[in-house]
């Protein structure tokens, strides 16, 4: 078999060239803060490099993002695990473990300073000095920020890393808290949960592909997935234009794949590639089985609930208290008290309506006295 | 006497950290801690518990589904809700799905790089690999030239100096005994089984609209069946299921369990160590006439004490006196002091680490030392998993278990009692796995049977207005998730969540001592386990990894 | 009891630009309510229609954007009017600067809620506290309306939604904006209610034509106040 070709090479055979290539380099150094000197350290690490190597931290996560993005179906994950990067360090699938297995981390953090890419899954509990997520004895506050001094590059993958996810819902007991915003470097944020498959081999191929990242947001996230809401895409939609909701599950008309927005469908205020990229390889996607969205990328989307509702309980009552019920007794409390205020004003204004009447009179009168 | 310490244990899914007192290449005493925890159930208080699901799924991404099925069985229990047959076919199905993918999984890419020894593979010669492959299996990828072409991707890779996940491994260490042959069998189907495992679990796409974490429903399921419609549970859609079961089965019989056996044979001496605890626990599932018919299921519920497989004891998880939870080595406190055990309809959960300030070198293990609980049945500490549901199964006189027990025992010539040790607990796994693929199919069968019938019903309405529930309820859901018995236990007061608690597989086999000291299944399946270099404690792994540790599932 | 002579005279108050967005914005507003109700809450359709035989929840939504438009380019032209207009239209009537509008305020609060006689000169245009009120009613229609835009900023590629665009990182996602927007849709009906009301109320209580003023622009003054 011929020498596996180095990172340079293989994107010049995908067409890129190599003033793309140059470019995604200066980027790369502008994120670790290289000034135009340190560029060419870059250029150089990624021309003779074979696969760039990366570093995969764990923190507070139920590991589905792993789990997802070994669903990955084009490319297969084992192709960019042995064939596009080199993921040197995650928990989740590396062979050794302990020491051994800091090691590995270790040795890419020393020998590819500045070059290599961290991934991050997981939200980092910041409350009483990080005690409620420890690795090795060490809180993940400070694993996070000694790993991303020498990151090329910084993908927070899922809802967890990216806004803080089921942990940081109310009342966020460890204080979970997104990476970015413990971090002041810029970072990519691949919201979900988890995200799609394909969608996180599509992030992590974007730049060895094309050489550069992908446009990101205001959010940072790449627009290329997050730039439509699910109901834009959605194929329920021309059920919701035309009014046909299902009313209840299993109903006449779920039976017919009627639009779920009753049922609590998010799609209209979520961004995320599923109803188009959709999930395992093509399969299906939420509303296509059947259940609304849940906003799972969105910031948030646990406080948001209850989730089969379109809008949430009224902040401070019940989870049956919605701003309508408010509004109804708001707005009958108001007619009542018109009501109440326009019959007590016909009782006490006699005198004032007599004084009128006078008025009135008299200025008849007075009309009649000046002709 | 030295302390080993091995953290992060890795291959498994969450932050689990082993000290354990190693004496003359002997583990005499260890500890296992949970070093990561999120607080779910204090974020569930005050919500719809008919969110609930949504949120326990998200308890694990490994173990996906399971938490959301025990949770709105939780629910519907509370609520007296009974499911539609349909739906009780359609969990049965996702539950088998996630149990046979997870396995699969773990045996590939989370176990077998403690048996398998990757850089020995490329010293095999290809014909041998095929020649013994096609000698325990049809499988039709098992040609020369296709461990060849594997050997010489492992061989560009191994050159490039770049590892990956496989650098700093134990390559070399002299606990690996599989000739280099089966070495490149078993990395070759490391790399199938990375590709299939994505496969299977279409099916809980096609029924929940994604994997990991699909969609639930409390009183049923959320598809609609209906055969004129493009937009619903058709032929395509049952079609696609029926073909991705078929591949599993295949996949089961001529991969997993041969490879299985292939190495098992190798690694006989993992019967003697890795017993542990003498008691286990399932509470049984995958109903056929409904959840409340316990004699229904395919997997009984009991429990088997002192490794009696002669007797079955009855469990019942609603009695305040059976099932409690400890916290006198756990980063809690309890209002009515720590050495108490609370049952979980009265569980207290508040935080309150005592442990070293990060970073540190060493748990006070005579202190608290996890954010795990630790459960207790009638006060004992009780294994759960595979090797329990097999045997519970097998002591309660289930014909097929005990078939398929007795063929693979007669097949390696060893007696009944290698059972409990690591290799019986990998191999209780496997042989699990053969049973459930077989339900599948059978579960779809009768899917399909029943909307032939005419029956489409998927979901109850009648409860689901919260203006039709009591002003208070309790209820539990159970259910045997692929690392064991899991259970939720929930009260509902005013429409809202007053307290839920979870206690998870992994709590019981990975939780700290309990008030009098007990140790819990990793704890004791540690000792006597030799290691042979602390530097490379590839012996403590297999025994943790025989249990398929989930540490995000079990402190959640 | 000899009772005095009042002798009223007409003043022109409110110029046609004014009565002209007045009803506009009476329109635009209660389109506004029923169709976001029914985007909340659509009702259910009980008979066989295909989705190509119907479009009544685009229709509906179709309606409110319409709305939302004139809506929100009318209510600029009042705030221009503000600066252009009569001394009634002016904005110093609304927010209370002066000892004087305070003292007004207080007067009206104890004849609008302790129901006392008139006692001294209300102001011809708007009283100090309808103007208060009118100001924070502005300020809802600034938010609602960028609260609206913003939502339908993720609808529409077209330049003037865009500009609206921030409000949603802003807010904390789409689902926080719609929240809001919905939750403020209860202010413009209960603001509506005592709204009307009150304009009938003082027409009673201060003789001087409040309810047709909004029609023709004519209100009545006592020659003596002058
Ligand atoms: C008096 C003023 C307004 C009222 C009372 C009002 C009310 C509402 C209500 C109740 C909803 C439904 C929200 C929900 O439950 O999800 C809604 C939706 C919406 N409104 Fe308004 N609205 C007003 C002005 C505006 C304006 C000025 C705009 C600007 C374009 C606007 C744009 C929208 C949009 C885009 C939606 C979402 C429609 C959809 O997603 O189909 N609204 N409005
Ligand atoms: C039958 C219905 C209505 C009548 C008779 C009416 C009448 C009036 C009158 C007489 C005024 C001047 C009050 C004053 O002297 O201070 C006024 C002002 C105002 N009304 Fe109405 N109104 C009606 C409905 C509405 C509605 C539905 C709205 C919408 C929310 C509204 C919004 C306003 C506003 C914003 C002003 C201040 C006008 C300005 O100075 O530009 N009105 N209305
Ligand atoms: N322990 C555990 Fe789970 C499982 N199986 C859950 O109930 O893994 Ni994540
Ligand atoms: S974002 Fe969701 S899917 Fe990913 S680790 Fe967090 S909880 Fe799991
Ligand atoms: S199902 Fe959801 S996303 Fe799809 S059209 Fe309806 S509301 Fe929008
Ligand atoms: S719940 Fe998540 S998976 Fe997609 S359809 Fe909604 S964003
Ligand atoms: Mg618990």
């Amino acid at each position: 078999m011929s020498k596996t070709p180095s990172f340079r090479e293989q994107i010049e055979r995908s067409g890129v060239s190599r003033r793309d290539f140059l470019r995604f380099c200066s980027y790369a150094a502008a994120l670790i803060g290289l000034d135009a000197a340190g560029i060419p350290k870059v250029v150089q690490a990624f021309e003779k490099k074979p696969r760039p190597p990366a570093i995969w931290l764990h923190f507070q996560e139920c590991t589905c993002c792993s789990e997802s993005f070994i669903r990955s179906s084009h490319p297969i994950v084992a192709d960019i695990i042995l064939n596009q990067i080199s993921l040197d360090y995650t928990q989740t699938l590396q062979a050794p473990a302990g020491e051994a297995a800091e090691k590995s981390k270790t040795d890419t953090m020393k020998n590819y300073y500045g070059k290599y890419v961290l991934l991050v899954e997981g939200a980092v509990p910041m409350k009483d000095d990080g005690v409620y997520c420890t690795i090795g004895g060490r809180s993940a506050i400070d694993i996070l920020k000694e790993a991303a001094e020498g990151a090329a590059l910084i993908i927070a993958w899922g809802s967890c890393a990216s806004n803080g996810c089921i942990q940081a819902a109310n009342p966020n007991p460890t204080k979970a808290t997104p990476v970015h915003e413990i971090l002041d470097k810029p970072v990519i944020n691949v919201p979900g949960c988890p995200p799609i498959a394909d969608v996180m081999s599509a992030v992590i191929t974007h730049f060895l592909v094309f050489g550069r990242l992908p446009e990101l947001d205001g959010q940072g996230r790449p627009k290329e997935f997050y730039s439509r809401r699910v109901h834009d895409t959605c194929y329920r939609r021309p059920y919701y234009d035309a009014g046909l909701f299902v009313e209840s599950f299993d109903d006449e008309k779920a039976r017919k794949g009627y639009c779920l927005y009753k049922m609590g469908c998010r799609g209209p205020v979520t961004y995320n590639a599923c109803a188009v990229t959709k999930w395992n390889a093509g399969t299906s996607y939420p509303i296509q089985s059947g259940h609304g969205c849940l906003g799972c990328s969105e910031n948030n989307f646990w406080d948001n609930g209850p989730f089969y509702r379109h809008l949430a309980s009224f902040p401070g009552f019940g989870i049956e208290t919605t701003a309508d019920t408010i509004g109804t007794v708001v707005g009958v409390g108001a007619l009542a008290g018109v009501a109440a205020h326009a019959i007590t004003t016909n009782i006490r204004k006699r005198k004032l309506i007599n004084k009128h009447i006078e008025e009135s009179a008299n200025n008849e009168k007075n009309k009649g006295e000046g002709e | 006497m030295a302390r080993l310490v091995v953290d992060p244990i890795t291959r498994i899914e969450g932050h689990l950290r082993i000290e354990a007192v190693v004496e003359n290449g002997v583990i005499k005493d260890a500890y296992s801690s949970g070093t990561m925890v999120r607080g779910f159930e204090l974020i569930l208080k005050g919500r719809d518990p008919r969110d609930a699901w949504a949120f326990t799924e998200r308890a694990c991404g490994v173990c996906t589904t399971v938490h959301a099925l025990a949770s709105v069985r939780t629910v519907e229990d509370a609520l007296n809700i009974k499911v539609p047959k349909n739906a009780e076919l359609i969990r049965n199905l996702m539950f088998c799905t996630q149990l046979v993918q997870d396995h699969v999984v773990h045996f590939y890419h989370l176990h077998a790089l403690d048996w398998v020894d990757v850089v020995s593979a490329l010293k095999a010669n290809p014909n041998d690999t095929s020649r013994i492959a096609k000698s325990i299996s049809n499988w039709p990828k098992s040609s020369p030239k296709y461990f060849r072409d594997v050997q010489n991707r492992l061989k560009a890779f191994v050159e490039s100096g770049q590892l990956g996940i496989f650098a700093n491994g134990y390559w070399g260490h002299p606990a690996y005994q599989l000739p280099p042959e089966v070495n490149l069998l078993a990395v070759t189907h490391y790399l199938e089984m990375l590709e299939w495992q994505k496969e299977l679990v279409k099916i809980h796409a096609i029924f929940g609209g994604k994997n990991p974490h699909p969609n639930y429903l409390v009183g049923g399921v959320p598809l609609s069946i209906n055969l004129n419609e493009v937009n619903a549970l058709n032929s395509e859609r049952l079609n696609f299921v029926k073909k991705l079961i078929d591949d599993a089965i295949q996949i089961v019989e001529q991969v997993y369990i041969p490879d299985l056996i292939a190495v098992a044979g190798f690694y006989k001496d993992w019967a003697k160590w890795g017993g542990g605890l003498r008691n286990y626990l399932s509470y049984g599932d995958l109903p056929t006439r409904g959840y409340s018919q316990v004699d229904s299921f395919k997997f009984p519920r009991g429990v088997v004490l002192d490794r009696n497989l002669n007797e079955v004891h009855e469990v019942n998880v609603r009695d305040a006196e059976e099932i409690k939870e400890y916290i006198s080595h756990s980063w809690y406190s309890y209002s009515g002091g720590d050495d108490v055990g609370l049952h979980p309809w009265e569980g207290e959960t508040e935080f309150n680490f005592t442990g070293p300030k990060p970073p540190f070198k060493q748990l006070n293990v005579d202190g608290k030392y996890s954010w795990l609980k630790t459960p207790r049945w009638k006060g004992k500490a009780m294994e759960v998993g595979p090797l329990s549901r097999m045997l519970v199964a097998y002591a309660s006189g289930n014909k097929e278990v005990q078939e398929v027990v007795n063929d693979t025992l007669k097949q390696l010539d060893v007696p009944v009692g290698v059972l409990f040790s690591t290799l019986g607990r990998t191999a209780a796994r496997g042989l699990e796995t053969k049973l459930v693929v077989h339900w599948m199919k059978g579960f779809y069968n009768d899917l399909i049977a029943n909307i032939k019938n005419g029956d489409t019903k998927t979901f109850n309405d009648e409860k689901w207005d919260p203006d039709t529930w009591p002003k208070e309820a309790q209820g539990v859901g159970m259910t045997e998730a692929p690392r064991g018995a899991l259970a939720h236990w929930i009260r509902i007061k005013d429409k809202k969540i007053e307290n839920y608690q979870l206690v998870v597989p992994s709590t019981w086999n990975a939780s700290p001592r309990d008030a009098n000291n007990q140790r819990s299944a990793y704890e004791a399946a540690l000792i006597g386990t030799p290691v042979a270099n602390v530097d490379q404690p590839v012996e403590i792994l297999r025994t943790i990894h025989s249990f398929d540790p989930c540490i995000a599932c079990a402190v959640h | 009891m000899a009772v005095k002579n009042a002798v009223y005279r007409r003043v022109y108050v409110w110029e046609f630009p004014v009565r002209l967005y007045h009803w506009v914005n009476a329109i635009c507003v209660a389109l506004l309510i029923v169709t976001g109700y029914l985007i909340g809450k659509p009702i259910a359709i009980e008979y066989g229609n295909e989705a190509y035989q119907q479009y009544w929840f685009g229709t509906v939504r179709f309606i409110h954007f319409v709305s939302a438009f004139i809506f929100f380019f009318n209510f600029l032209v009042r705030i221009y009017w503000g600066f252009v207009g009569n001394t009634y239209a002016r904005w110093q009537n609304f927010i209370p600067w002066k000892k004087s509008q305070w003292h007004e305020i207080k007067e009206i609060l104890k004849v609008d809620i302790l129901q006392r006689d008139v006692g001294e000169r209300i102001s011809i245009g708007h009283n100090s506290l309808a103007g208060l009120v009118y100001f924070l009613t502005f300020l809802v229609f600034l938010f609602q309306a960028f609260t609206g835009f913003a939502l339908y900023s993720s609808m529409s590629s077209s330049f003037f939604p865009q500009l609206f665009s921030w409000v949603v990182p802003f807010m904390g996602g789409d689902f926080a904006v719609r929240q809001w927007h919905h939750m403020f849709m209860w202010f413009f009906i209960v603001f509506a209610i005592i709204h009307v009301y009150l304009v009938f109320y003082h027409d009673y209580v201060e003789g001087r034509g409040t309810t047709s003023s909004m029609v023709g622009g004519w209100k009545f003054e006592r020659e003596e106040d002058l």
